[in-house]
């Protein structure tokens, strides 16, 4: 889906995806606040839901807004609503622990069956930490290779040190944003409603209903 | 799992998944459980088009007749949302219209004895310019409509101003008809197209009812466009997805794909609920009745039929999602037969191909017959508008 451009910047949905634990929330609670907690298990996840920022991408503001997932994947699915009208998916797994990684591709496919269009991004967290089991760059490489050109991007990145966090969601918006301006002449607008929504925000939907 | 809980759900449809995302929010600790591994129950949109053939083990079709598959999100019980309604306020109240994306109908329509669908006026304009009634009848129905919008209910000691003599504590909806003169057709689209009460029993009850839900039909009307409904994109199943999202970021936790083996009683009082092996604590469970067959009871059947449209409905003003109401009357009924009229705008069907369903409450030995009018509206002149057509029956079940 595209973003709405009829009022206020581009806004591109960004949904987070993987595993329970691999910190995802962590990853939200920098793009919202740029804190970081300790907190485990569920207290690290509880409150969190969709955060928008502005980025400066080439003069111009980009709003992304980030979904968290609500803690819904820790013993259950997400559904599908959550991922409908995604404009990226950032896949995060932990550098630590290599079932978090190998288990992406089921992610991707649940990303291409319910967020058509997406682009989906990489995102290796934890990168402060030392294990005996972390995940390779070979083993990137290869899952990079088997993947084709599905992946956007790929990053490295700590939300414990705050290494690479705001880069990565600069670089994002940087790809989301290019990508939709080299789409511009094929844009369709959908004329959605969110009840509760301003008069101002939903102006443009009136005018369309009428006139067409 | 092992753990004790304030209340523990079973069952993720809409009822549900509302209350579990109200208690959520409302600081109790929620364990929301469901046999499926989705979310919905059985008011899930199914999605690809071959899950509805499959609904009806039939066949689905090898090719992309119907255009692409994943386009398609059917509700088999499709229900509009009025914009001003009850459902729509909950929404906008609790935050979840952030999760979800929505669509007003093109148009609302109503069929009257003479076969030819006419669109529901709902404000004094378009009560003036309507096919459905003569000269002096339009001039009657104007003064209801505008009596109907400027009472204000909430507060009974503002009666209406040029009105005195009427009072709404007093009259029943008969009365309230004769006060203003509206002959029987037009009682007749008053009450089921624009109040929508699926039969006559209100007639006889307090005008009160019938005038609040005028006042909502022409409030949601003048919200967003040319009809009073809205209607999720991607489905109904949306819904309960939504306050399901919500229950969990207030820390709700979620499990799909349980089984649940029994609810735990003690002293005839519930005190947990027993899956695969493992007790999860609780004083309140709240399910929907699959989960407690032999404590709810049949009080009727409703007749659907669903049917895929190869094109727009005929006779509709090039509207490509609405609904007709047939009132009863009109077909020598008691309960009104319901059209819905459902396309890609939604994103609940693939472009070009349209959804619609009739319905209405069983009343003879041949339900199918009884949609029949329904179907033809479908089907249009040349009698092949529909590619697909599968009638079925639901209960109507009450505790
Ligand atoms: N050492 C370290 N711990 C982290 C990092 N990011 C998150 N954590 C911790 O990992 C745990 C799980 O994180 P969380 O964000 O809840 O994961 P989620 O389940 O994917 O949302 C929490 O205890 C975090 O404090 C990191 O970069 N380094
Ligand atoms: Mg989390």
């Amino acid at each position: 889906m595209e973003p709405v451009m009829a009022s206020g910047p581009p806004n591109y949905k960004v949904i987070l995806c993987g595993e329970y634990g691999v910190g995802k929330s962590s990853i939200f609670r920098r793009f919202m606040n740029d804190t970081f907690t300790m907190e485990t298990g569920k207290k690290s996840t509880v409150g969190l839901d969709q955060s928008s920022q502005l980025f400066k991408i080439n003069g111009m503001d980009v709003k992304m807004s980030l979904w968290d997932t609500g803690g819904m994947e820790r013993m259950s699915f997400i559904g599908s609503s959550y991922y409908r009208g995604a404009n990226a998916a950032l896949l995060c797994y932990s550098v630590l622990n290599k079932d978090t990684f190998t288990i992406l591709s089921q992610y991707i496919l649940d990303i291409v069956m319910n967020a058509e269009g997406a682009k989906i991004f990489l995102c290796g967290n934890m990168a402060d930490c030392d294990g005996d089991d972390k995940v390779t760059e070979a083993d990137i490489e290869n899952f990079i290779r088997e993947c084709g050109d599905v992946l956007s991007g790929v990053y490295s990145i700590s939300c414990k040190e705050n290494e690479g966090v705001y880069d990565m969601f600069k670089d994002m918006a940087r790809v989301l944003h290019e990508e939709a301006m080299g789409r511009m002449t094929l844009r369709k607008e959908l004329h959605v409603i969110r009840p509760g929504e301003t008069p101002e925000d939903t102006n443009h939907h009136k005018k369309k209903c009428c006139s067409s | 799992m092992d753990e004790e809980y304030d209340v523990i759900v079973l069952g993720t449809g809409l009822k549900e998944c509302i209350l579990s995302g109200l208690m959520s929010t409302d600081g109790k600790k929620v364990l929301h459980m469901d046999r499926n591994t989705y979310y919905g129950g059985e008011s899930a949109s199914l999605t690809p088009l071959s899950q509805l053939f499959d609904h009806f083990k039939q066949p689905a079709p090898v090719d992309d007749k119907y255009g692409r598959p994943r386009d398609w999100n059917v509700d088999l019980i499709p229900k509009f949302l009025m914009a001003n309604g009850k459902l729509v306020q909950l929404l906008v109240y609790t935050g979840v219209t952030r999760y979800l994306e929505f669509k007003s109908l093109d148009g609302s329509f109503v069929r009257k004895t003479d076969g030819k669908l006419h669109k529901v006026p709902a404000d004094e304009r378009e009560a003036l310019s309507s096919s459905l009634m003569g000269l002096f009848e339009k001039r009657r129905f104007k003064k209801l409509l505008s009596y109907c919008q400027s009472l204000d209910l909430d507060n009974p000691a503002a009666k209406n101003k040029d009105d005195k003599k009427i009072d709404p504590d007093n009259l029943d909806a008969t009365q309230l008809y004769t006060e203003f003169g509206v002959d029987k057709n037009t009682q007749d689209f008053t009450g089921h197209a624009i109040a929508l009460f699926l039969n006559d029993d209100y007639l006889h009850k307090n005008c009160k009812e019938l005038i609040r839900r005028i006042q909502l039909y022409s409030g949601s009307l003048a919200r967003y466009g040319k009809s009073p409904y809205l209607y999720p994109l991607y489905g109904l199943g949306e819904l309960p997805q939504g306050f399901a999202r919500l229950s969990a970021i207030y820390g709700g936790t979620y499990m799909l794909g349980k089984t649940v083996d029994e609810l735990v009683m003690e002293d005839g009082k519930v005190v947990g609920v027993k899956s695969g092996g493992e007790v999860a604590k609780t004083k309140m469970v709240i399910c929907d009745p699959s989960y407690v067959p032999h404590k709810v009871k049949k009080t009727g059947r409703v007749v659907r039929a669903i049917c895929i449209l190869k094109g727009k409905v005929e006779g509709v003003n090039n509207s490509e999602s609405l609904q007709i109401i047939i009132p009863q009357n009109q077909v020598d009924r008691k309960n009104d037969i319901y059209i819905c009229v459902l396309s890609n705008q939604q994103c609940v069907t693939a472009k070009g191909f349209y959804l619609g369903i009739v319905s209405t409450t069983v009343e003879t030995s041949d339900p199918e017959g009884e949609l029949q009018i329904g179907i033809d509206i479908l089907n249009g002149k040349d009698k092949s508008n529909i590619a697909e057509k599968y009638v079925w029956y639901s209960l109507i079940i009450t505790p």
